[in-house]
């Protein structure tokens, strides 16, 4: 596993000259091989040709004299061998097989008997022959010689040192020329690992590789450069996308905040500066009725009363105005609201402060939900204002506040006794400026279930109504769980999708 | 009781609210002086006196200031803030008179030291009971600290 780790981390440039060493190494001591295993045939096929060659003609010239059994003859044959060095041992034998004639050399066996076949050819560090003596066609005897074969080892051994070493002179250069040429190769690869390599850490997409010819090599260089060409292309339009959107986000976020500013300046000078001259309006009406009543009769009386009433109601149309902007606005500050307390005391402020009509109220324990509580307490405010309002011309006012709770949401019911309404105009109930009630039947701004809904749906919730017409009316509020509720993101997200209604 | 003596200083620009203010209060107190500073630069010179004369005497007197939150000039949160950075007058009873109820307004006066805060309602039966209430819990109901010889000869038997 490590040899295989090891191989695979090796640079191409090894890997490359590791394959070509490799294979001129293999070729290289084949071809010294053949040669030697070629030399060494040959000069042995050449040795033995001639040893042949001299016993012919000694087993020629010593005839005659094996014939007649002539050992002194025979001797002055054979001697002439002496000449040559490596000739170890002659023998003459008669047709009998018996010596007529040897040459040893210094410690040799005697010449071996003829009884036994003698091996003959390479065998060992000689060569031994065997030759019949012919005269006249019949074998009048035989020649034995053998010759020691270190002159023709010695010349082998000298042609493989030599084949070898100019082997591995080759091998030097071949790897030498190798080195050289297989840079063709890995160069461009080995520059175009170092660009993506450069290109991937330090995200610089000028960098462009060279290209090398129009082989594959080349036009994987030059692909290469169009590739980072078209990324780098990319990036630049990505990068003038982002600061265009930077830009339009910090236009837009300027936009708004003069907005939010100038809605705030609205909203002050609406309570301020409207309010003043009502005020004086109505302050004025009465200071009139009460200080000059004896020079007005009963239509003007009549007339003063309704400009105040009326002065009175706009009035409440502004704050209203106000509180629905400001819910809208305001920045929301979430956290674990009991709504049945709020929800008590709420209850508790309306039966010290209106009608006299017998109130059962009942209202859940321990109804838990996470938001503002400035806003909820102004939706649950305005939500428990109408239930007992439009509960004040009953003979017994009944209120039930429930809450039911699923995986994700908790739904608060609002179910009341009360003159309810006609289902088909549920879609204008949360409509700022709607009313399903003329003044007369019940005062009102028209507001309050806007503001309502808009408390709701900063909280992520929705909220929804059921009535049959003087049975009473059922209001559901829904708030996502706690863990789902309003976070700082979202929150934003809500802040401007207002905006957006109210711009 | 001779605490009802002490003066009522209302300081408003708008004369509607001018006369509708005063004519309240004297229904509700009719025998206090009422002293009305028509912007916050004319309360200031009045509760601190010119270049001329340094202090004013009169500020003694002073049983509550009526200072309504949005004046020409200088505004009612500026005047608040002098009058409680000066010795001679950080005690003064201040109530903020305002159109609006603002949070925002309503938490930077607490800060700056009002006394107390109110809405006035355009409703002037509601107004008027607001002067009321407001006349007689600062004039009788109300313990201030005596300062100067003037408030401690003329009710020595106040804090009884």
């Amino acid at each position: 596993m490590s040899e295989r780790w090891r191989w695979e981390s090796w640079p191409l440039r090894t890997k490359l000259l590791l394959l070509t060493a490799s294979i001129s190494t293999l070729g290289i001591l084949l071809v010294c091989t053949s040669l030697v295993v070629v030399e060494n045939r040959t000069s042995e096929e050449q040795l033995e040709s001639e040893l042949h060659v001299i016993a012919g003609i000694l087993a020629e010239q010593s005839a005659a004299a094996l014939l007649f059994e002539d050992s002194q003859q025979l001797n002055t044959v054979i001697s002439s061998l002496d000449q040559i060095e490596t000739i170890e041992q002659v023998c003459v034998y008669n047709v009998a097989g018996e010596v007529m004639s040897a040459m040893n050399g210094a410690g040799y066996e005697p010449c071996p008997s003829l009884d036994v076949e003698p091996a003959v050819g390479f065998v060992g560090d000689y060569y031994r022959l065997l030759e019949p003596v012919m005269l006249d066609g019949d074998i009048v005897g035989r020649f034995y010689l053998m010759s020691r074969l270190e002159v023709l080892r010695e010349h082998i051994w000298t042609f493989i040192v030599i084949s070898f070493s100019v082997g591995v002179g080759i091998q030097v250069l071949l790897i030498w020329v190798a080195s050289r040429l297989q840079r063709l190769v890995s160069e461009p690869i080995v520059e175009l690992s170092n660009a993506a390599d450069r290109i991937s850490h330090e995200h610089d997409y000028s960098i462009r590789v060279p290209v090398y010819g129009k082989d594959e090599l080349g036009s994987l260089g030059s692909t290469f450069n169009e590739m980072i060409g078209t990324i780098q292309q990319q990036n630049r339009k990505i990068l003038q996308s982002k600061d265009d959107l930077e830009r339009t986000v910090a236009e837009r976020t300027s936009e708004l905040s003069l907005a939010n500013r100038e809605l705030e300046a609205f909203s002050f000078s609406v309570s301020h500066d409207l309010r003043q001259p009502l005020r004086a309006i109505e302050g004025f009406g009465q200071a009139l009725e009460e200080d000059c009543r004896d020079q007005l009769n009963d239509i003007g009386l009549d007339y003063l009363g309704r400009i105040r009433a009326a002065t009175v109601r706009m009035g409440s149309l502004i704050d209203g105005m106000l509180v629905l902007s400001r819910v809208s606005r305001q920045a929301m500050e979430v956290e674990r609201v009991n709504l049945s307390i709020m929800l008590g005391e709420i209850v508790q402020e309306l039966q010290d402060t209106t009608d006299a009509v017998p109130s059962e109220v009942t209202i859940q324990p321990n109804m838990h939900v996470v938001g503002d509580e400035r806003m909820l307490r102004i939706a649950f405010q305005n939500l428990l204002e109408n239930a007992w309002k439009y509960t004040s011309k009953n003979e017994k006012r009944a209120i039930d506040v429930s809450a039911c709770e699923k995986s994700n949401s908790i739904t608060i019911a609002l179910k009341d006794n009360g003159v309810g309404f006609d289902m088909k105009y549920v879609d204008k109930l949360f409509v700022a400026f709607n009313r399903l009630h003329t003044p007369a039947q019940f005062s009102g701004t028209g507001l309050g279930l806007a503001t309502v809904d808009r408390v709701v749906r900063r909280h992520f919730g929705r909220i929804y109504a059921e009535s049959t017409v003087d049975t009473g009316a059922c209001f559901y509020v829904e708030f996502p769980r706690p863990e789902r509720g309003p976070e700082s993101g979202l929150q934003h997200q809500a802040t401007r999708q207002n905006w957006r209604e109210y711009g | 009781m001779a605490k009802g003596d002490c003066s009522i200083l209302v300081v408003e620009d708008n004369p509607d609210d001018q006369i509708l203010t005063m004519r309240a209060l004297r229904k509700a107190s009719s025998h206090s002086p009422i002293i009305l500073q028509e912007d916050g630069q004319s309360a200031l010179d009045f509760l601190f006196g010119t270049e001329s004369s340094k202090c004013s005497p009169q500020v003694d007197s002073i049983g509550v200031i009526l200072l309504d939150l949005k004046l020409p000039k200088v505004s009612g949160l500026e005047v608040l803030r002098r009058i409680r950075s000066a010795p001679q007058t950080d005690w003064l009873p201040v109530v903020m008179m305002t159109s609006t109820d603002e949070p925002n307004e309503l938490r930077e006066a607490y800060r700056l030291g009002a006394n107390s805060f109110v809405t006035k309602q355009i409703d002037y039966s509601k107004f008027s009971e607001q002067m009321c209430l407001l006349a007689r819990y600062w004039l009788t109901v109300n313990q201030v600290p005596m300062i100067g010889s003037f408030r401690s000869s003329r009710k020595g038997s106040a804090g009884e």
